[in-house]
């Protein structure tokens, strides 16, 4: 259905899509964003004025996801309204989908592969690889999977629109987070090993801290998250105390 | 001039982190790196990026979540760690740590902003061209915004770290040391979130062998 439309509109709104959390709000969250990246495509398929603001007021109401999975959402919906679905179906469908594509995204992208890839390239540095080249390694491996992954939402959404259910199963993102998991947890090991065994990027550690570092690292292994804050704090009062007391005179 | 160079650069990296692309050009490792980069001390850059990425691989750009914002604090510590000595680094890196935390602050601060730039359909229709006149006037806001946060940023964190850092007592390991402590609990909650130790013990372990090794004939 979406043959209506031509590739140059399609282009336009996965292209927008880059810019779908610009007005991310506590109101519509995404909603308002959401609607920026359909309007090439509603302004196609409805050229009568009273329609095209319904359905602009519609796709501006609240919608949350992962960023790039959301093109899975903007796709499906651009086959939806193609195909002349009524609006109750359009609301329906996203509602559907929004919590699935938001903790699908956040597993394999925020938990996954972006540490994964900054893991790869601090792995690199800690062993001695030329800076540049770690920077770029890491732009170059992160962006492979980014831009892949909106592409392929995208073109999912268009090609399956209110059926792309199925296909987000039969993609198994949870099982290849889990591989990927795997992966990372090797470039972890790397980092550490690479980092305070035998590098040369971020210099020798001494056995002392190695070892309170190792009762950190297992403090945040056994607390999780909780612990971020309260070890940064930690570490900026110990710095900002050393530099004040030295500068008074009282530290050697 | 550098002062405008470092704020344009920082609002440029704060809209990547979640406006626009999110290509992760914002990530401290890069920020850190492209600061360095634009101040004539490139690897320098890159090693304050370097040990702010650690600390922040926990961080995640999530819609909704609070976080410490990682472009702007790179951009700060960067600017603020001049000749890079071991009193310098520490305290660069401390203050990339603190600045990212109000930081994060002035995102929310934006997201409110947002919900009143954004028109609301139920006080009135709204048409294409409003609706694009507020998103990209959202995104030049979060620009604006980028840019004014690391220029205050680096306006304080110069003196702070130039004032304090001259007597600084610690040698360049053991500093080096302290801020990996606190990089040390990412590097566990990493692990927590990737499945946990018993899961992952083989894996962790071999990566671990491997890199030693590595390390070794490089």
């Amino acid at each position: 259905m979406t043959g209506s439309l031509s590739r140059a509109t399609l282009l336009s709104t996965f292209a927008r899509s880059f810019l779908i959390q610009g007005s991310w709000n506590y109101r519509t969250m995404l909603g308002s964003g959401f609607a920026f990246a359909m309007l090439p495509a509603i302004n196609r398929l409805f050229p009568d004025e009273a329609t095209r603001r319904e359905a602009l007021h519609r796709h501006m109401e609240l919608f949350n996801a992962h960023p790039y999975m959301t093109n899975l959402a903007l796709g499906a919906s651009i086959e939806l309204e193609s195909e002349g679905a009524d609006a109750d179906t359009v609301r329906r469908f996203k509602m559907a989908v929004r919590g699935p594509l938001g903790s699908l995204g956040d597993g394999l992208v925020w938990a996954t592969w972006l540490p994964g890839a900054s893991l790869l390239a601090l792995t690199l540095y800690g062993v001695g690889v030329p800076g540049w080249v770690t920077v770029l390694t890491f732009l170059f491996v992160y962006n492979a999977g980014h831009i892949g992954l909106r592409v392929w939402a995208f073109r999912a959404g268009l090609a399956e629109g209110r059926a792309v259910g199925g296909r987000l199963t039969r993609a198994d993102l949870g099982g290849w987070t889990e591989r990927l998991q795997g992966v990372a947890s090797l470039l972890l090991g790397a980092l550490v090993g690479g980092t305070l065994l035998g590098g040369e990027g971020l210099g020798f550690v001494t056995p002392l801290w190695i070892a309170i570092a190792g009762v950190a690292g297992l403090a945040g292994l056994l607390i999780g998250h909780r612990t971020w804050r309260p070890a940064a704090a930690t570490v900026v009062a110990a710095v900002v105390l050393i530099a004040v007391l030295s500068t008074l005179g009282w530290l050697g | 001039m550098e002062l405008l160079q470092l704020s344009l650069l920082g609002g440029v990296l704060a809209l990547d982190a979640t406006s626009v692309g999110q290509f992760m050009v914002s990530r401290p490792l890069v920020a850190g790196a492209l600061t360095g980069w634009l101040l004539g001390a490139p690897e320098t850059g890159l090693a304050v990026g370097a040990i702010l990425e650690l600390y922040l691989l926990v961080s995640f750009p999530t819609g909704g979540s609070r976080f410490p914002e990682g472009a702007t604090a790179s951009v700060v510590a960067a600017a603020a760690v001049g000749d890079g000595s071991a009193g310098a680094f520490a305290l660069a890196v401390a203050a990339g740590l603190l600045w990212g935390q109000f930081a994060g602050e002035t995102v929310t601060w934006l997201r409110r902003v947002n919900a009143r730039l954004v028109p609301d359909p139920a006080t009135g229709p709204i048409t294409g061209a409003r609706l694009t006149a507020a998103h990209l006037g959202a995104v030049a806001v979060d620009f604006a915004r980028g840019a004014v946060v690391t220029v205050v940023g680096v306006a304080l964190a110069r003196p702070f770290v130039n004032g304090l850092s001259e007597s600084w007592p610690l040698t360049q390991d053991t500093t080096l040391g302290l801020l990996l402590v606190g990089a040390a609990v990412s590097v566990g909650i990493l692990l927590r979130d990737f499945g946990g130790f018993r899961r992952r013990a083989a894996v962790f372990l071999a990566g671990l062998v491997l890199a030693v090794i590595g390390a070794r004939i490089l």
